[in-house]
Formats: structure tokens, C-alpha cells, sequence
């Protein structure tokens, strides 16, 4: 069976990793969406452009004479910033009403709106390209992979732990979990719940951001770049469970691993359709997703 | 004590706007404006020998066609559907490839047109019905976006450009889509009808059904009816309404692409309809006449309209949740009953 060993070395394999590394940027995508979600029960439909607004960030340092390293660490905070103040400035303003639900959906919706607007505004519709920053590629059983993409799945995977023992392993985690819980019986423990949602959507944002800039050397940048990016993320949240961080580093690598593999059999254009038909069969088997929600977890 | 709270508790705060009861009279009058001013509107423009501003208007009743099928779902039965363009592109697809391909006639474009987003409503409804609230949303979102995409790379379906040439066809003798105040005033019948039904729904035992099921769905269970038929009813309605309105499109303007069923056209008929006011449905018509006009005004300045309507958007949502139509009915209905009370 040598051809098949040959298919699963020089075919399969190689496909997987870079599945991968764009699995741990889609889980990073997800998670921002399903802590926020969790937390504040905030569907946001400007994730995506959240997303594409940390690729542009990036693109503009860059540009500054910044180098990638800088841009990493940078982005991601001037993400939070934008996040904390779009918390503080919009959000907040909906929050207390009866169907929060359908309204900071549509909030957020406009934000979207305005934001690929202005990205446009500032950046011109046209795609850029970042360099990147790890040139070379690494011999792994006789196979070559690109460094920088191996550097992404490394990176990506400590942050996806960084973000689980911070929810799980801090005293703020657990003021988000409580909060996330019972936010009437939080507030009068003494937890600022108030600063809690705002720094949570502003760390979910960053994630996003973070997102952005990472896939920003493997993917060209252009304005609309977060929306069908979004689209995966919401599958895997929806899969996973709303709210629920499990399911969404569960679900984030499995899809992504279908996506890559399909590829190999079925035109790229179907893989959409194949994702979304697997959501559907998840959602008919459990229609709340596969595991419970961040309070709970 | 507690049903009662609760039932008041699940109201939705941009509800139905109070388009019954105490505020019919209102309504009533600020529907017949909306129809009156359309009219006045197509004399004015016809009188000028202008065609660009009447074509514009003929858009923007097409696109209030879409825009009363979100009212339907949004409005009435507490559903945000975020992919409304997939059966608005659908209508307008089936009707371009009829009138090429299938003699060119209107009344078989427009039948064919309902007739596919029917089935595809009842496909699209089995999926999204069952899910609730915010995943209903998401998967109607879905649903769109991997359609369109579909479509986008179909090349039978002109890939991304659509199909072009379409034929115009003649509505009646006499009357043909060629012909830009005939087809107005095609387009404002329609859109007439579709509103009329809709308004005669709402007081049905049907539309009864509707509003307790977007007060409070599980109490609606109790009640000994089935939420979940009279959901997959409206939704698949509503696809009709969104497939018929699209099947005009391109007898206006002679091409269908792909970009009609992405979600640029879904975001902007819920915007049409939060703007306008949900659940008032002559509201989403001025949203739908509003928002094209701004468009257009804020478009021969800039390219970068989005920015504008976003931002109104985004006002409106915060500041004014039900909507213009929805505070100037009760409005309204305190003047008149001044009016009435002085007399």
C-alpha cells in the first residue's frame, strides 16, 4: 500500500497542519464571540468586521515602521480600546432593555456597517498583503511547511490556554463566571458588573483583532474580509454551544479540519454548504449546541 | 399574578406600535398618506418627463415589498430574519431566467417566481424554524450567505455577473415594464395589495396566533396550538412576498446579479423596517422610500453612503427603537382625538 501510505504523507498530512493553523485563528475568532455571548448574551455582528479592523491595525503600523512583533502585541490593545468604548458608548445603552437580544444584535449590526465603511474610507476596497514576518520553511517527515504557519498554530494554541486559565483559573475569571451566572446576586457580592461587561467585550474584541493579525500574512487583507470569516465562527459557536468555551475549541478545530480535508475531494465552494449542513444536523440532534454555557461550565 | 407579570414582562419594547385598537385611526390615515404621497409623487414626476426619479421610487417600493416580509416575520411574529435577500434574490433569478428563457411573460415570471421561493421558504422554514430567538437569526443569516455564494460560483447562473439582457415585459396591454410610470404604478398596486393582505392578516385569528406567539411562545402551547406551524406559515409567506418583490427587480432594471441575495440586501430591508417602524407595516414602506432617497442623496456626494445610513441606523436603534412610524401613530392619535374631543 505504499500509494496510500504516499496520499496520507504528501496529501493528507499536509493539508491537516495547515488546516490547523487556520483552526486556532478561527478558535481565537470564536471564543472572543462566545465569551462575549456568554457572558452578555450579546450576539455581535461586527465580529467579523472587529476581525478586519485588526488586520488594517496591523497593516498600519506596519506601515508606521513598526515591525510584525510590535503590531502583535499592539493590536490586540488598541482592538480592546475600541471594544471597551463601543461597550461603554453603545451597548450599555441597549443592555437594561426588555429584548436586549434582537437590539445590541442590531447595534452591533450598524457598527458592522459603518466600520467596513470607513476601513474602505481609510484603506481603499483594493486587497493589501503584509510580508511574513518568518520567512523559510521547516522539514518535517519529508514534508516542507511553511514557518510562519507552524509559528501560528504554536502561538495560537498557548493563547487558546491562556484565555481557558484565565476564565478558569483566575479570581477575574471567576468574577466573569459569576457574573455570567447570576449577574443580580455578582453585583451584590461586590463585583463591578458594569466594568466586567465592558472589559469582557473588550477582551473578546481583542481576540478578534488578534485573529486578524495573525491571518494577515496568510490571507490578503481587504474590507469585507471579516464576513465570510464570521460565518465559520458563528457555525463553530453555534456547534460548540453559545457561551461555551469547550465547545468552542472543540468544534473550531473539528470544522476547520473538515473544511481543509473536504477541499481534497469537493471544490472549495461547497465547503460552505457542507459546514453549514453539518450545523443543521447539530443543531437537530441538540439544538443548544454541544456543550452548556459559560456560567455553568 | 405572576402569568400576568410575565406576559407583560416577554413584550417585546418596539411591539406591534399599537397598529390596532386605540391607534387604528392613525394608522389608517398615515397608510393612506404613504399611498396618497406615492401617487402625488408619480403625477409630479410624470408631469417633469422625469424617468430617473421614478425608476429610483419603483426601487424603492420593490425593495419595500422585501421589506414588508421582514415586518411579517420581524413584526408580527418575533422572528429577525437576516437573510431575507436569499428569497429576494431567488424571485429575481427565477423570474430573469423565465422572462429569457420562458416567453417573457409577466404574469408567468411572477407566478414562477412565488412558486420557487414558496418551496424554498418551506426548505429554508424546516430548517430555521427550529431554532429560536438569536440562533434564528444566525441561521437565516447562514442559509443566505452560503446560497449566494453558491450562486456567485454557478457559471449557469452567470457566476458573478449575473444575468443580463433581460427582457421587459408587458404587464398589461398597454402597459409594460419599459414604461416608467406605468410600472410604478404597477409596482405601487402590488406593493398595495401585499400591504392590504398583510393588514386583513393581522385581524385574523391567524394574525391573533402571530402576536401570542411573539408575546409568549410556550404560553401558546398551552393554549392547544401548534407555534410551530403557524411559524413555518408566516416565514414560508413571507418568502413569497420577498420572491414576488424580487421577481420586479429585474423588469426594472433588465439584470439580476448575485449581489441581490448577499447580506448588504437582507441588513438593509431589517434597517428599512427598524427605522420605518416594526410591526406597523406601512413603516417599513416609508423606511424602504427614506432610506433609498438619503441613499441616493448622500450617494451623489460621496460613494461611502454606508457610513451615513449605519449611523442613522445605530441612532434609531438606540434612541428610537419602534421606529418613525412608530411614534408618530400614537402621536398622531393624540391630535386627532384632541381634534375630536374639541368638537
Amino acid at each position: 500500500m505504499p500509494a496510500a501510505l504516499d496520499w496520507l504523507q504528501f496529501v493528507l498530512a499536509p493539508q491537516m497542519i495547515n488546516g490547523l493553523s487556520i483552526g486556532v485563528a478561527v478558535v481565537l475568532m470564536a471564543l472572543g464571540l462566545t465569551i462575549i455571548f456568554g457572558l452578555l448574551d450579546v450576539i455581535n455582528m461586527a465580529h467579523g468586521e472587529f476581525y478586519a479592523v485588526g488586520a488594517y491595525v496591523a497593516v498600519a503600523l506596519l506601515t508606521a515602521g513598526l515591525n510584525f512583533w510590535w503590531a502583535l502585541v499592539l493590536t490586540p490593545l488598541l482592538l480592546a480600546v475600541l471594544g471597551y468604548a463601543t461597550e461603554r458608548g453603545l451597548i450599555q445603552r441597549v443592555f437594561h432593555s426588555k429584548d436586549r437580544h434582537t437590539l445590541t444584535l442590531l447595534l452591533t449590526f450598524g457598527v458592522a456597517i459603518v466600520m467596513e465603511d470607513v476601513l474602505k474610507i481609510v484603506f481603499g476596497a483594493n486587497p493589501l498583503r503584509i510580508e511574513a514576518p518568518i520567512a523559510g520553511a521547516t522539514e518535517m517527515v519529508g514534508l516542507f511547511f511553511p514557518n510562519y504557519r507552524l509559528f501560528v498554530m504554536v502561538v495560537g494554541s498557548l493563547l487558546i490556554a491562556a484565555v481557558w486559565l484565565l476564565v478558569f483559573r483566575t479570581s477575574i475569571g471567576a468574577m466573569v463566571r459569576a457574573a455570567a451566572f447570576d449577574r443580580h446576586m455578582s453585583a451584590s457580592l461586590g463585583v463591578p458588573v458594569s466594568t466586567v461587561y465592558a472589559t469582557t467585550f473588550a477582551f473578546g474584541v481583542a481576540l478578534a483583532g488578534l485573529a486578524g493579525v495573525m491571518l494577515a500574512p496568510i490571507y490578503s487583507v481587504f474590507p469585507t474580509m471579516g464576513r465570510d470569516f464570521v460565518l465559520i465562527a458563528f457555525s463553530v459557536v453555534i456547534i460548540g454551544g453559545m457561551g461555551s468555551i469547550k465547545g468552542a475549541v472543540l468544534a473550531g478545530l473539528l470544522l476547520t479540519q473538515v473544511q481543509s480535508i473536504s477541499s481534497l475531494f469537493i471544490s472549495p465552494v461547497w465547503s460552505d454548504p457542507l459546514l453549514f449542513g453539518i450545523m443543521v444536523l447539530v443543531l437537530m440532534w441538540r439544538p443548544q449546541g454541544l456543550f452548556g454555557k459559560l456560567g455553568q461550565a | 399574578m405572576g402569568a400576568l407579570a410575565s406576559s407583560t414582562t416577554t413584550a417585546p419594547a418596539h411591539g406591534p406600535g399599537g397598529a390596532h385598537g386605540r391607534t387604528r385611526d392613525a394608522a389608517r390615515l398615515l397608510a393612506l398618506l404613504f399611498f396618497v404621497l406615492a401617487l402625488g409623487f408619480a403625477g409630479t414626476a410624470f408631469a417633469l418627463g422625469d424617468v430617473f426619479f421614478l425608476r429610483l421610487a419603483t426601487e424603492a417600493l420593490i425593495f419595500g415589498g422585501l421589506a414588508l416580509s421582514v415586518d411579517l416575520l420581524l413584526g408580527r411574529t418575533g422572528l429577525l430574519p437576516l437573510g431575507q435577500a436569499l428569497f429576494f434574490g431567488l424571485g429575481a433569478y427565477v423570474a430573469a431566467l423565465t422572462l429569457k428563457h420562458g416567453g417573457g411573460s409577466f404574469w408567468l415570471a411572477m407566478a414562477a417566481a412565488t412558486a420557487v421561493s414558496a418551496l424554498a421558504g418551506l426548505a429554508g422554514g424546516l430548517i430555521a424554524i427550529r431554532s429560536k430567538g438569536v440562533y434564528f437569526a444566525l441561521i437565516s443569516f447562514g442559509l443566505a450567505q452560503v446560497v449566494s455564494k453558491v450562486v456567485y460560483n454557478t457559471r449557469e447562473l452567470g457566476a458573478s455577473d449575473g444575468i443580463i439582457g433581460v427582457p421587459q415585459p408587458t404587464v398589461l396591454p398597454g402597459v409594460g415594464a419599459a414604461d416608467p410610470l406605468g410600472f410604478f404604478l404597477v409596482v405601487l398596486v402590488f406593493v398595495a395589495a401585499v400591504y392590504a393582505t398583510l393588514a386583513y392578516l393581522g385581524g385574523t385569528p391567524f394574525g391573533r396566533q402571530l402576536d401570542a406567539i411573539r408575546t409568549n411562545e410556550h404560553r401558546v402551547a398551552f393554549l392547544g396550538f401548534d407555534p410551530w406551524r403557524y411559524k413555518l406559515t408566516a416565514f414560508v409567506a413571507a418568502a413569497c412576498i420577498a420572491g414576488a418583490s424580487g421577481a420586479l427587480y429585474p423588469m426594472l432594471r433588465g439584470f439580476v446579479s448575485p449581489e441581490l441575495m448577499f447580506f448588504q440586501v437582507s441588513g438593509n430591508a431589517v434597517i428599512n423596517v427598524i427605522v420605518g417602524g416594526t410591526g406597523t407595516l406601512i413603516g417599513p414602506l416609508y423606511g424602504s422610500a427614506l432610506l433609498t432617497g438619503l441613499k441616493s442623496v448622500v450617494g451623489s456626494y460621496t460613494a461611502h453612503h454606508h457610513i451615513v445610513i449605519g449611523t442613522l441606523f445605530v441612532v434609531v436603534v438606540i434612541l428610537m427603537p419602534r421606529g418613525l412610524i412608530g411614534y408618530a401613530t400614537p402621536a398622531l392619535q393624540r391630535w386627532l382625538d384632541r381634534r375630536g374631543g374639541a368638537r
